[in-house]
């Protein structure tokens, strides 16, 4: 039935593509995924919402008023410092914006199950090095030296990146140090992410009245967890660092 | 130019923002006004104690102490009594403007010139 699915599923035209999210499956809701996590509840899912809203509002004002600004100045002052200035500003929150959607939308399509996804097995440390080469600012270099290079999951290499991502981003904030270190058990790899201390109840739900994430990762860990679920792991926090547990790949373990 | 710019009034801008804060005050400086920044109501207070602004734009949503805690201490003390406040919110509810006392409220994101409108009704008449 699974192949005759995956047949049917590939003459499909117009197939749906996110990000780099690769299709081949479609999942089901993630079975693990508690259903407390899930914000359906009216108030809950209206404080979310609320959250959300007031997140893309403070960088979609900045993108605007200077891209406004900068098509004020005359044609000339557009290349001089007030120029720079403001399309410095108007990129820096178009960016933070773009984070704060890909992540909404990742998640809630997650959250109903509408993510085809194509299991593969996803060499951890190649992924690691390619989110630890991105330039980080000032920050200092991620430590991967507690991940082997044969270390290996088994699930959406897309999805993978992302929450790898939204991980280290998250370790990294306030420009800490992140050290990255993998250990296999049980046909399962475990990743912990360490670097700065992980806010109470940073896995919940976010909800409306908190202050504006600055770097647009409000909504990291919300996807994240989401993802995690359906790539039949999980996201904790312990010991003060994000721990995620995925199926080993083959190359590291005997493979789901 | 408006009266309130004309005169250089004096607008105190508090968002924990950053780009927020510079946009605004780019704005408001292109228009002849002088500005103040902070990043919380602490700060905000601080800068209080050094100017008397003409005119307060308060961001709700802040770390260390919020723009509601601000009004609060505001109305407490003696020297900020009276100030006028809008309130620029990504919250869009005008109730939490009306809940501080506030002159106006501001739904970020809103028009550049809806902000002008607003400062350059309340400073000249300040």
């Amino acid at each position: 039935v699974g192949l005759l699915y995956l047949w049917l599923y590939s003459r499909r035209s117009g197939v749906e593509r996110v990000n780099s999210v690769s299709e081949q499956r479609v999942i089901e809701p993630p079975p693990d995924h508690p259903p407390s996590e899930t914000p359906t509840d009216p108030d809950l899912r209206s404080g979310f919402l609320g959250f959300v809203a007031h997140e893309m509002r403070n960088p979609l004002s900045t993108a605007l008023w200077s891209a406004e600004l900068l098509a004020r100045l005359a044609p000339e002052d557009r290349g001089g410092a007030r120029g720079e200035k403001l399309s410095g500003m108007c990129l820096r929150a178009l960016q933070r914006l773009r984070i704060l959607v890909e992540d909404h939308f990742l998640a809630e399509r997650l959250d109903v199950g509408g993510i085809p996804l194509r299991p593969e097995n996803v060499p951890l440390r190649d992924v690691l090095d390619a989110i630890a080469a991105k330039a980080r600012g000032g920050a200092p270099p991620v430590d991967l030296s507690g991940v082997a290079p044969d270390v290996a999951a088994w699930g959406d290499r897309g999805l993978i990146e992302r929450v790898l991502d939204a991980a280290v981003a998250m370790a990294g904030r306030g420009d800490a140090r992140v050290t990255v270190a993998a250990s296999l058990e049980d046909g399962r790899v475990s990743l912990r992410v360490a670097g700065a201390e992980p806010a109470p109840e940073a896995l919940a739900v976010p909800r409306k009245g908190t202050p504006s994430d600055q770097t647009g990762r409000a909504l990291a860990l919300h996807m994240a967890v989401r993802a995690c679920a359906a790539l039949d792991g999980s996201l904790t926090v312990k010991d003060g660092a994000y721990v995620m547990s995925l199926p080993a790949g083959p190359q590291g373990a005997e493979g789901p | 130019v408006s009266a309130g710019a004309a005169s250089g009034a004096l607008v105190l801008v508090v968002d924990d923002d950053p780009d927020i804060l510079d946009a605004i005050c780019d704005i408001l400086e292109g228009e002849g006004y002088r500005v103040a920044r902070a990043r919380h109501g602490v700060e905000a207070l601080e800068a209080l104690g050094r100017e008397r602004p003409s005119l307060i734009l308060l961001d709700l949503m802040m770390p260390v102490m919020d723009g509601l805690a601000f009004a609060q201490a505001l109305r407490d003390r003696e020297t900020g009594g009276g100030i006028p406040i809008v309130v620029i919110s990504a919250d869009g509810n005008p109730q939490k403007a009306a809940s501080v006392g506030a002159r106006g409220f501001l739904a970020k994101p809103f028009d550049i010139e809806a902000l002008l409108a607003q400062v350059a009704s309340i400073t000249a008449a300040a």
